[in-house]
């Protein structure tokens, strides 16, 4: 008997619009039954949200697109028309609102991963001492990982003249948007955050060897290291050590 | 009513399986960290390598004797290979220190000859337009890139000096000798990789550390000191450590286990010191010996190298002193007839008890200074003052160990001559636009070939007429004919031999 309840009581709770008040057994049964109440709560939170996410508006010439392609495509089954339109615009709005789901819980877990970082206030600083130049602080950006105003062309630009004229590899253009860096130790990068594109070769640079017996081996560089990632196996012998 | 039923349904999945996954990835807020202190002075380095620079980098790292493929899109002139690293900008507002990995393969094996070699010679691109002086940049703090440029490698610290083309042009703070002890927090400052896209993102973070351990110099200050902190990699190596006040206390020199070794701020501004008051690189004092402290060897060790049990004994039982295990033919301390079983027992009148207090020493002299030991020897009853003049050099494992690595033609070792060398198998010359042969990776400024007209990217072909790989060295030459391929030019060089 419960069960019959329950799975009417959920019909009635899921045609409810928010804000719509239920029926007086609904409100019987869900002060008793908390499975039905959770499911109550959850529906909530879930219209909150997505109502939460505002309009997503068509282009201008959606309606236009959308009539030519059902029009063409309607001489060829013109029987199952309005069966395609209709299951086509609940396959296009389930769309949208995965899109959305995706994109809201996305910034959600950045948000967790860096709480406070939203509308983030410019750093303060320590105070410099007397002695001291005052430190040019970059400017902070609403956005913790801003990539800087520097484009391969820029970068190319500065490069100092005394090189010669290289021939470079095709360098992609810059990422629109970036992630957000690791934050090490629970340390934020301090002002210096600015994100900047590194201008390196497109492609590893792969070399096969052979030693002075014979032996080959394929040895495979990385376009960039960081730090002292040396590249190959031997190391800066600036002090070596027990030689003078 | 089902179209509505269906979404419903569909949103109800949907948000418990997002929110199934956010609440299972996303971390738990962590505590709030103090804010780290500012740290403009440091800025990034970026050191770029071209395909000739990586085949010498090989040459010297590898046992390599010839290149047998290359991928389809290698050029020798394009840039193969990028280090990004931190660097220090000093107070002047126009001077960086960086510990720059690769800096050595930008140099010869005497840092471009010492004394200072004339500034035509300093980069052999700077002659010919060929091979180009360490192609390097600074990002400053505000992500603007400027450009720099490359004035020499302190062989001592491993420190490259840059100067900016303009000056204050990225922001600098005072340098100074700031106190450090075991147990101060610090900040370690270097550049890192925010995406792996193309291109790839970097920019500045920083990790805690704890000072653990300062190491006195023997002359007063700071020689050293370490600092622990997680998740230390090599990556962080060049990386600048900044104080809770936010001032420079030292580079990243090395990582020993999970400790960092840091370069203390005094000896940052003396090796830039050293290297703008010459203008040009400045090598390691060499003395061209192996050895180990006497406080560090068991007595039979002592032994093994002819002293008598009852000296052998005395001298243990004073903890100080350099047993010298070995002498490079040629060197400063063979000239000074230095021989293997010596121990060094002073420097200057300053008594040495462990190796990196002879290291310190011979440091603070310099390289072409002269210092004088203390020796005692295994046959000779009484100790005696040695006068020794030391020479220079970037890279001793070069000038000891390079020569087995170098393609030899039968007695003719190109790397007398200062020509480093690497073979190019048929297939990779044809992919390079030329022919098989030897390719010229290096030719040291200071040398009768670079004088010459030899070129870093030449292809050698023939010498004396005889195909590089049947060439018999005569033991009368005292002119080598070269035969080289540049830019698919056949050309002659007449190299005169270099007289030992």
């Amino acid at each position: 008997m419960r069960k019959t309840n329950c799975k009417q009581i959920r019909r009635e709770l899921d045609e409810l619009m928010l804000g719509e008040t239920w029926s007086a057994a609904a409100t019987e049964h869900l002060s008793e039954c908390a499975e039905c109440r959770e499911f109550h709560v959850q529906q909530t939170k879930l219209r909150k949200i997505v109502g939460s996410l505002g309009t997503i508006e068509a282009p201008a010439d959606f309606d236009f697109r959308l009539r030519a392609r059902l029009a063409k495509g309607a001489s060829s089954a013109p029987a199952i028309y309005w069966r395609l339109v209709r299951s086509g615009l609940i396959a296009a709005a389930l769309a949208v609102v995965v899109l959305l789901g995706v994109v809201a819980v996305r910034d959600a877990m950045r948000l967790g991963e860096n709480p406070g970082e939203v509308a983030r206030k410019p750093e303060v600083h320590q105070p410099v001492k007397a002695d001291q130049a005052p430190p040019v602080i970059p400017e902070q950006k609403p956005s913790d990982h801003v990539v800087a105003d520097v484009t391969p062309a820029t970068i190319r630009k500065f490069r100092p003249t005394q090189q010669a004229d290289y021939k470079k590899r095709p360098l992609s253009s810059i990422a629109i948007s970036s992630t957000g860096a690791s934050v090490l130790n629970g340390t934020q990068p301090a002002a210096m955050s600015t994100a900047f594109p590194i201008d390196s070769s497109a492609q590893s640079f792969t070399v096969s060897l052979e030693d002075g017996r014979g032996n080959a081996k394929t040895i495979s560089v990385p376009t960039v290291s960081f730090g002292s990632q040396r590249i190959v196996q031997s190391g800066n012998q600036f002090a070596p050590k027990r030689d003078w | 009513m089902n179209f509505r039923r269906i979404t419903s349904a569909v949103l109800l999945v949907s948000a418990l399986f997002y929110q199934t996954v956010a609440s299972g990835q996303t971390p738990a807020p962590a505590p709030k960290a103090p804010k780290p202190p500012a740290a403009p002075q440091v800025v990034t380095i970026i050191h770029r390598l071209n395909g000739l620079k990586m085949f010498r980098l090989l040459l010297r790292s590898e046992q390599v004797q010839s290149i047998d493929a290359l991928d389809s899109a290698f050029n020798l002139m394009d840039d193969v290979h990028t280090n990004v690293i931190a660097g220090l900008a000093m107070d002047d507002g126009e001077t960086i220190a960086a510990w720059l990995p690769e800096a050595d393969v930008e140099f010869g094996p005497q840092i471009v000859g010492f004394p200072a070699p004339p500034k035509s010679q300093m980069f052999p691109g700077s002659v010919n337009g060929f091979f180009d002086g360490p192609d390097v940049s600074v990002i400053g703090a505000d992500g603007k890139q400027v450009p720099a440029k490359y004035i020499g490698l302190d062989a001592a610290t491993g420190l490259s000096i840059l100067k900016l083309e303009n000056k204050n042009t990225v922001s600098a703070s005072a340098i100074k000798e700031e106190p450090v002890s075991s147990g101060d927090s610090v900040l370690l400052f270097g550049p890192e990789q925010v995406t792996k896209t193309r291109p790839v993102l970097a920019r500045m973070g920083a990790i805690e550390g704890r000072v653990e351990n300062v190491m006195p110099a023997p002359s007063g200050g700071i020689a050293r000191f370490k600092v622990s902190a997680a998740k230390l990699s090599k990556a962080n190596i060049g990386g600048v450590a900044v104080n809770q006040a936010g001032d420079t206390i030292g580079i990243i020199d090395g990582l020993e286990g999970n400790e960092a070794s840091i370069l203390p701020v005094a000896l940052i501004k003396r090796a830039a010191q050293r290297v703008l008051e010459r203008q040009a690189s400045v090598p390691r004092p060499w003395l061209g010996v192996k050895g180990e402290a006497v406080a560090a060897l068991k007595l039979d060790e002592i032994q093994n190298h002819g002293w008598e049990m009852q000296r052998a004994a005395a001298l243990a039982g004073k903890h100080r002193g350099i047993l010298l295990t070995s002498i490079v033919p040629g060197s400063p301390a063979e000239r000074a007839e230095l021989r293997a079983g010596d121990v060094i027992l002073k420097v200057d009148d300053k008594d040495i008890q462990t190796a990196d207090e002879f290291t310190w020493w011979l440091e603070q002299a310099g390289p072409s200074s002269s210092v004088e030991f203390t020796v005692a020897r295994p046959d000779r009853p009484v100790e005696w003052a040695l006068n020794v003049k030391l020479s220079g050099m970037s890279d001793q494992w070069s000038r000891v160990n390079w020569r087995s690595r170098f393609p030899s033609i039968k007695g003719f070792w190109l790397i007398d001559q200062g020509i480093e060398t690497i073979a190019l198998k048929p297939l990779v010359a044809s992919q390079l636009g030329t022919t098989p042969g030897l390719l010229v990776v290096y030719v040291d400024p200071v040398t009768a070939a670079f004088e010459a007209g030899l070129e870093p990217g030449d292809v050698i072909q023939t010498i004396n007429g005889e195909p590089v790989s049947a060439f018999r060295t005569s033991p009368n030459s005292d002119l080598y004919t070269f035969e080289v391929v540049r830019k698919k030019q056949k050309r002659v060089v007449k190299i005169p031999a270099k007289k030992k």
